[in-house]
């Protein structure tokens, strides 16, 4: 895409081609080794393969699409992650529809399946693929706009379908209850200052997960990202509320927040980058959708990049975990990423 | 002389045709290293020579402030102000004008400028990342023909067929012109 590839010949045909830009394809793979000091799953494994397909449809439409294949212990799993179909109004202004990773915080929205655009092998443990504690997806319409003027204020706002009953998905085939999700998240980014981005955000929906009670869920967020390589800084904390609205009255809440910082290394040194993070999980006892499930959390990882090629990374991770109330982990990681991107 | 984009043509067609030829390979690396030396002395010879920012003749815009240039080039403004689409022609890696632009508008290196687009990409921002041209002659060549293109060049190359637009109110060659 960016580097040398085929010359284009200056003839009508071509012309045309460069003016209605192809379908194009950008493609994502990594390879894993995992080793742990208590007994679970270590050694070899393939990890996601991803294709993320941007098509025109017209001046100011697109099609953005992300499908994944990840593995498992006997077969793939194909899912659509990402399907969105977007319209421009204009630099400002965009409306959406589709399948989103839903806009809560920034990790969710920075990064989607591709492990090479991140830093470190894996997502924080509160905004994993498949987390119960923020929804991943978002299925419905999504807003996305800029405040007049150069100061970087915008927004996003969206309606749709919330969790599924298996509150780890998104209600793709429709909502389980009348009650749609709503999201609303506000930014500023200014250009004045190269990679900063920080936001506060809420989500709302009522949650029907089977055979338990009803519950409002309330998520409010707040991030501050420095997108750099020298330094990359990112912080992201979340607060949920839940109600019960059916069965015996309870509440409770759940808290979440992580610090990732990285730094790539100047001179001869600079295909590396070391990385470290921290993580805390906590979810009250009485919190009626989430208690229970062992999502309490308490990690540091520690890491090294080595962008050995211009499209493809090897990840070093040493990381130090308590999961629930299972005894504390140690487990060391090596990743190979890559990314397909020529046209 | 063979032009630079003739010898590297020359360069594909005899690896191309003579792929186990060890005379061949041999002649690759020497036209090879020729291209390679008019590449540097190219280099050190636009050194000193500023780089033009031209539009398609019918864009209706005469004059860009330097954050203004920045925001189409990092593809945060992609609209014209008559609302059609810009299109962004960047030079293959290699090249002069590049380097400079990343330097000098981007702030990036190569990785982080191939970093940039693929995630921009990655996160529905944009459609396609910049077209890339090989050539100062394509560029203008595709800068004429295609709608709401912009792109870059020294502005020894700038032909009449284009349009250069005043960066911070400075064209090419006038004192202040921040594209030095």
């Amino acid at each position: 895409m960016l580097g040398a590839g085929p010359v284009v010949a200056q003839t009508e045909a071509d012309q045309s081609a460069l003016r209605e830009p192809p379908v194009r394809i950008i493609g994502f793979a990594d390879f894993d080794y995992d080793t742990t000091d208590v007994h679970g799953k270590q050694g070899f494994s393939l990890g996601q393969a991803v294709a993320h397909l941007v098509a025109p449809l017209g001046d100011r439409l697109n099609l953005f699409s992300e499908i994944s294949a990840t593995a498992h212990d006997s077969d793939y799993s194909i899912e659509v992650e990402r399907l969105i179909v977007k319209y421009d109004f204009s630099d400002r202004n965009t409306l959406s529809a589709g399948r989103f990773h839903t806009p809560i915080g920034y990790w969710n929205t920075a990064y989607h399946h591709g492990a090479w655009l991140q830093t470190s092998i894996g997502r924080p443990e509160s905004v994993k693929f498949g987390s119960q504690l923020v929804p991943i997806h978002f299925v419905g319409l999504l807003f996305e706009g800029e405040f007049p003027g150069d100061r970087g204020f915008g927004y996003n706002v969206g309606i749709g379908n919330g969790r599924h009953s298996n509150i780890a998905r998104a209600g793709d085939a429709g909502d389980i209850n009348d009650e749609r999700a709503w999201t609303a998240l506000g930014f500023y980014q200014p250009r004045a200052i190269k990679g900063l981005k920080a936001g506060l955000g809420v989500y709302s929906d009522r949650v029907t997960p089977p055979n338990s009670v009803e519950v409002d869920e309330t998520i409010y967020s707040a991030y501050f990202a420095l997108e750099r390589e020298t330094p990359e800084i990112i912080a992201e904390y979340h607060h949920s509320d839940h109600d019960a609205r059916t069965g015996p009255a309870a509440s409770g809440s759940a808290d979440s927040a992580y610090v990732q910082f990285a730094y790539r290394l100047g001179g001869d040194m600079q295909r590396l980058k070391p990385y470290l993070r921290a993580e805390k999980i906590d979810v009250d006892a009485t919190d009626p959708l989430l208690s229970g499930l062992g999502l309490d959390y308490d990690g540091a990882i520690a890491g090294l990049r080595f962008d050995f090629a211009p499209y493809a990374a090897l990840k070093f991770e040493y990381r130090d975990e308590k999961f629930g109330d299972l005894e504390r982990e140690n487990s060391f990681l090596v990743q190979l990423s890559v990314v397909l991107a020529r046209q | 002389m063979l032009s630079q984009d003739m010898m590297r043509t020359l360069v594909k067609l005899v690896c191309l045709r003579c792929k186990r030829s060890l005379l061949a390979a041999a002649l690759c690396v020497v036209v090879s290293q020729a291209v390679a030396a008019e590449d540097a002395r190219e280099i050190t010879e636009s050194e000193d020579r500023p780089v033009a920012i031209v539009v398609h003749p019918d864009t209706d815009i005469s004059n860009l402030t330097m954050q203004e240039l920045r925001g189409i080039f990092l593809a945060e403004q992609q609209y014209w102000p008559d609302k059609s689409r810009i299109v962004l022609l960047v030079r293959a890696p290699a090249a002069y004008e590049r380097t400079f632009v990343l330097n000098r508008i981007y702030q990036m290196d190569e990785a982080e400028f191939r970093r940039y687009w693929i995630k921009k990409m990655f996160r529905a921002e944009i459609p396609s990342g910049p077209r890339v041209v090989f050539s100062s002659n394509m560029a203008l060549g595709l800068v004429t023909a295609i709608p709401g293109s912009i792109t870059f060049m020294l502005a020894s190359d700038v032909g009449p067929e284009v349009k250069t637009v005043r960066i911070d109110g400075k064209l090419p060659n006038e004192p202040g012109y921040p594209l030095e």
